[in-house]
């Protein structure tokens, strides 16, 4: 297993005060850095050195990153994408601060994405020594960790090839117009590289956009309470507390002061390489989204940025 | 009513006239007068919410990005309503929907908000009646 996770996201934000504000005051991130305009945040329970970075100007996403186990899997992953038809270049150690020497290339669905083999490690704030449950002086949702993305691109199926040929992600979940593959039309498609139900997701729309990326929570209790810190901080609910059919997630959608689509996740079954991929079809996508509503609202596939 | 006090949204062709409260932006307004229509993010993000501004002037009230507001809309009359705060009383025009009313409280209020705005500015106002008497 090469490709260990999704491990940072790099995003606009129109405001960069508001935005320090949201992710650090409501969600509860720690800020690392802050360099040449740019904001490095990292959540309690994740030792490396940044899994968020804002920059100020636009809205969108600008990059992903993905962190793999070993330095020698640049170079694998490398011929992967060359073969399966990618322009690759490397990055040098410092390009992204704190980050490793890699690779980046642009995905067919237009979103730059980068892989590197080592951050500055921080470590966790509890520690590695007898460490207790949690921080006790938690801020806001207190979110552990990044969790995963969601992205528009126009050919679903081949993005599922390149997760699959160059990061060896399997998918776990799909939408599709048929049950048999070959015959059928990928609407969506959900996948990870390891027991996480998914490390990144994929829907059919615009290229280059994002949909969401998510924070990881506990359980329910945990995304109720955040819906409340959310009251509490104005925070605009896309929808949520609810249950997604699909991966079986507990989540609320929200957005940042900018209108970038944030979510909060808990939950999800274990994944595994070898169990049958779970297939909804059109006409049962609004409960595989909102599994209580059972209707899709206007905004899951018009609102991005 | 340029110069006026009392910032109104004239929305076109109904001439429902809503009355908001000084920086407040046009989605806010009319969600507060009990009004809905077709939103996102409320954030200045994901252009949703464009309605056409067909007369008066409004600024946006946080930078909005090129990806979501074109140089060309900058000036065509495209209003981003959720960060377009009118700078004199503004009609807009909704885009291929109504505005739906789902809290007729709320329009009471609103209504009767307006109108007490607009006499208090009569009231402090004695321009009118000198000019008449010169």
């Amino acid at each position: 297993m090469a490709v260990m996770r999704m491990g940072y996201v790099h995003a606009r934000v129109t405001d960069l005060a508001e935005a320090k504000n949201h992710y650090a005051n409501t969600l509860g991130l720690y800020e690392t850095l802050s360099q040449d305009g740019k904001v490095y945040y990292k959540a309690w329970d994740e030792w490396d050195h940044h899994s968020v970075v804002l920059e100020e100007g636009g809205v969108g996403v600008v990059k992903f990153g993905f962190k793999v186990e070993y330095e020698s899997d640049i170079d694998l992953i490398e011929k992967k994408a060359q073969d399966f038809g990618l322009t690759v270049e490397r990055m040098s150690k410092g390009e992204n601060p704190e980050v490793s020497d890699g690779i980046r290339f642009i995905a067919p669905s237009e979103h730059v994405f980068e892989v590197y083999h080592d951050q500055t490690l921080i470590g966790t704030e509890v520690g590695t020594h007898n460490p207790d449950a949690f921080p006790r002086h938690l801020v806001g949702v207190g979110v552990p960790a990044l969790d995963h993305a969601l992205i528009l691109a126009e050919d679903v199926r081949t993005m599922e090839n390149m997760f699959r040929a160059v990061f060896d992600f399997f998918p776990t979940e799909r939408v599709q117009t048929d049950l048999e593959d070959d015959d059928a039309h990928f609407i969506a498609s959900w996948m990870t590289a390891n027991n996480q139900i998914h490390q990144i997701a994929v829907l059919e729309g615009p290229q280059a956009k994002l949909h969401h990326f998510a924070f990881k929570l506990g359980d329910w209790t945990e995304v109720g309470r955040a819906g409340d810190i959310f009251a509490m901080d104005d925070v605009p609910i896309d929808i949520g507390p609810t249950r997604h059919g699909i991966t079986r997630g507990q989540t609320i959608y929200f957005f940042d002061p900018s209108g970038n689509r944030n979510e909060v996740f808990a939950g999800g079954y274990p994944a595994y390489r070898d169990r049958p991929i779970n297939k909804w079809t059109p006409d049962q996508i609004a409960k595989g989204i909102f599994y209580h509503a059972r209707e899709l609202n206007e905004r899951f596939t018009s609102v991005f940025t | 009513m340029q110069g006026s006090t009392v910032p109104t949204v004239t929305i076109h062709p109904t001439g429902e006239v809503i009355y908001l409260d000084p920086e407040e932006t046009v989605l806010y307004g009319l969600y507060r007068a009990g009004y809905a229509y077709t939103i996102g993010c409320r954030r200045g993000g994901c252009a949703i919410c464009k309605v056409d501004c067909r007369a008066g002037d409004f600024h946006y009230n946080r930078p909005v990005a090129d990806t979501v507001i074109t140089e060309t809309e900058r000036s065509d009359g495209t209003c981003l309503s959720c960060r377009a705060v009118p700078e004199t009383d503004i009609t807009i025009e909704m885009r291929g929907e109504n505005l739906r009313l789902v809290n007729p409280f709320l329009r009471q209020i609103n209504e009767k908000a307006r109108l007490r705005a607009a006499a208090l500015a009569a009231e402090r106002s004695p321009l009118t009646s000198t000019t008449t008497k010169e």
